[in-house]
């Protein structure tokens, strides 16, 4: 066990770049010397040493997983957002607990964090709303044809998540196909009304962001309600008519019941990465609508301001963690599909 | 779902091995990274290779018929040349360069175009390489209003590639009426669909323009505050559909912006084939600028590179690349190349201003740190997100 340790800790080292120079072969042939010495021992040893040894070796592959790809990248992200910069342009951040970051990221951007929510939010539930009727239709309708239509839900996304947000703000252009087609039919005053349109516009408005989000995480939400809903056995419904339940009263009592592991699963899917998304904003937004990303992804790629960036991308985390502990808390399953 | 054959079950065993051959590949693989680290790419014997990575729309290509400038410039050399579009916003570039050049490495390009200012602090944070200006006799053809300039004032480490004009660019499609001046940006019938540029100086030149103020004579924040102000009025009120890069020529020819802050030459260039699409140096006046070549500190491939330069200053061809783009050349004698080729072109006050518009034009003044940090602030709460 101790040996693991020292590898994991090896390991973050390495990734956080806690050691450089020199140093790091140091480390590295410490990282392989420890765990050649386990190998060696597992091997040579009688089946004693190897039947203490094998849960360790089994939990190896997720340990190291752990500490290089989790671990050692958030150790440095929570350095660098507590870190100052030498100047302006300098590349070089001193840890010096500089909470003053953490202000900033609140101060400044609050906006930004409530619209990240926001939307990540309302598109979670739209794509509830769309996702659970289309997983119900393809579990119990879809007969031999399941797969073509589930395969039909996946194909677009087989295009890269950036052409086909781009290609959104195409079809939502002012002199594109859809609003062309409202203007045509009169619905624009309607959609005015509703607040998705503004001043005939479609694109840039707060509306397409939302939209472009609830598209894109489509079959993150049908997905899992299709695999529990999949699972039902039909003969609960049947059951449920035998002892004079109507079609609607069997719905809410056994089957919604049994799919709500596949819209909690779909729930985490889909709200925790759109939450951090900054490409809808990006093309299908206008400077008012920007989410949290976009912020994340301004600071950290055009103002070069990678302490603050790095507080903004802690908060987004400890708060989308906070909000999914609750979530699960409330509405939590023992069994995730 | 289906369940799998016994045929493809791993027994115990088998998974402990595989696991374990697993772990000891994750574990050799930093090793290995770090043993491959240390090698840079080198450069292949054989011909000599160039990498310029400059703006969109900013070389004529090879097409209808015309050789491009790349590649008359390969042929007549025989130095293999990538020309990349890489550019899109000056401080976008920069922060892609900044943890290479930032940490003591080079970057892939051997000469990059940033605009003057921007020019300006990559000399002055000594990430600029000296130009080898006894291979490049051309450099004698730089237009005396270029030579030692505020951003670079000994002149050895820059070379203007082309300047230009900051002013409106419009879609009369769109707006159904000519625009004349920056007040018209902030007109209510375009709420929503006007564009302004991230481009701080150009953006809020305009603005200043248009409130009296002058760009050239801005010493501290103080000084612009108004522009700012009113960017800011503007932003929240929802007139301004979208901040963008040179990528703002995209939503211009659609039709989503009636009016944007453009550049001169892009959008003469967007003219030949969408002629709805104009440009108009604002009654308030407009800002001039110019972008650079610089070869970024560690530069691989100098001698190329001198080579192009060189070649880009020979009035013959630099005319072919000004009847193209359409921007203000830093060459001289170009005028005269022009005229054989196109008398016309020749004669357009917004590749060659006459002393009337020269009196509408300004440049933005040198900003000190400490002010340029602040505007960068400034702007950046407002664009960026």
């Amino acid at each position: 066990m101790g040996a693991m340790i020292i590898a994991s800790l090896c390991l973050v080292a390495l990734g956080a770049h806690w050691v450089s120079g020199p140093m790091v072969s140091v480390v590295v042939l410490a990282l392989v010397l420890v765990l050649g010495s386990v190998l060696g021992l597992a091997v040579t040893g009688g089946p004693e040493a190897r039947r203490l040894l094998a849960p360790y070796g089994l939990l190896k592959p997720g340990m190291l997983w752990l500490a290089l790809f989790f671990l050692a990248p958030v150790w440095s992200l929570l350095r660098i957002s507590l870190s100052t910069k030498e100047s302006r342009f300098s590349v070089q951040y001193n840890f010096s607990w500089a909470f003053q970051n953490y202000s900033t990221a609140f101060r400044d951007f609050g906006k930004q964090f409530e619209h990240a929510f926001v939307y990540a939010a309302i598109a979670t539930v739209l794509t509830i709303l769309i996702g659970y009727p289309l997983a119900y239709v393809i579990a119990f309708r879809g007969g031999k044809y399941k797969n073509i239509l589930l395969g039909l839900v996946v194909i677009p996304f087989f295009t890269s998540y950036l052409i086909r947000t781009i290609a959104w703000s195409t079809i939502l252009a002012d002199r594109g196909v859809v609003v062309r087609v409202l203007h045509a039919v009169g619905l624009e005053n309607v959609f005015e009304w509703m607040h998705i349109m503004d001043n005939g516009k479609l694109l840039n408005t707060p509306a397409a962001v939302i939209g472009g989000l609830t598209y894109n995480f489509l079959p993150f939400m049908l997905l899992p309600i299709y695999v529990s809903l999949e699972k039902i056995d039909t003969n609960l419904v049947n059951a449920a008519g035998d002892l004079y339940s109507s079609a609607s009263r069997a719905f809410r009592k056994v089957v919604f019941p049994l799919s709500i592991p596949g819209v909690f699963a779909g729930t985490l899917l889909t709200f925790i990465p759109a939450a951090g998304d900054f490409v809808n904003a990006q093309f299908l937004g206008n400077p008012n609508t920007t989410m949290i990303g976009n912020s994340i992804q301004d600071q950290f790629l055009k103002q070069n301001n990678y302490p603050v960036a790095s507080a903004m991308a802690a908060v987004l985390m400890v708060s989308i963690a906070t909000l999914v502990l609750l979530y699960t808390r409330i509405f939590g399953t023992e069994d995730l599909a | 779902m289906s369940a799998s054959s016994p045929k493809n079950q791993m027994t115990r065993r088998q998974f402990l091995a595989r696991s374990g051959a697993l772990g000891a590949l994750g574990l050799s693989l930093p090793a290995f990274l770090a043993a491959c680290g240390g090698s840079g790419s080198s450069s292949s014997g054989g011909a000599e290779s160039l990498f310029f990575d400059n703006w969109p729309l900013y070389v004529d290509p090879t097409a209808d018929g015309l050789t491009g400038t790349v590649d008359r410039f390969m042929a007549e050399t025989g130095v293999k040349m990538t020309y990349g579009e890489g550019y899109n916003d000056n401080n976008e570039y920069f922060a892609k360069i900044q943890p290479l050049l930032g940490n003591g490495k080079s970057i892939e390009a051997d000469i990059i175009a940033p605009t003057f200012w921007m020019a300006g602090r990559l000399i002055n944070l000594g990430w600029a390489e000296k130009l080898p200006k006894d291979q490049i006799p051309n450099f004698a053809n730089l237009e005396d209003g270029f030579v030692n300039p505020p951003w670079d004032p000994t002149g050895e480490y820059s070379m203007p590639w082309q300047g230009g004009v900051a002013g409106i660019a419009y879609n009369i499609d769109v707006t159904g009426r000519e625009i004349k001046s920056v007040a018209d940006l902030f007109a209510p019938e375009f709420k929503g669909k006007i564009g302004m540029l991230t481009e701080m100086r150009d953006t809020i030149g305009l603005i200043c323009m248009s409130l009296g103020i002058d760009p050239s004579k801005i010493t501290s924040f103080e000084d612009a505050a108004p522009a700012f102000e009113k960017l800011a009025q503007a932003k929240a009120d929802g007139q301004i559909r979208a901040f963008t890069g040179n990528d703002y020529t995209d939503d211009l020819v659609s039709g989503n912006f009636a009016a944007c802050v453009g550049w001169s030459g892009d959008v003469l260039q967007l003219g030949k084939d969408s002629p709805n699409v104009r440009f108009v140096i604002p009654e308030e006046g407009g800002t001039r600028w110019c972008d650079t070549m610089i070869l970024p500190k560690g530069v691989k491939n100098s001698v190329a590179a001198a080579k192009w330069m060189n070649f880009c200053y020979d009035p013959v061809q630099a005319a072919q690349i000004t009847q193209y783009v359409q921007y203000l050349s830093p060459v001289k004698g170009v005028r005269d190349e022009l005229a054989k080729l196109d008398p016309e072109l020749a004669e357009n006050p917004l590749l060659f201003p006459d002393d009337a518009a020269n009196a509408r034009l300004r440049a933005f003044a040198t900003l000190s740190e400490d002010v340029e940090a602040k505007f960068d602030e400034e702007f950046s709460a407002i664009t960026g997100a």
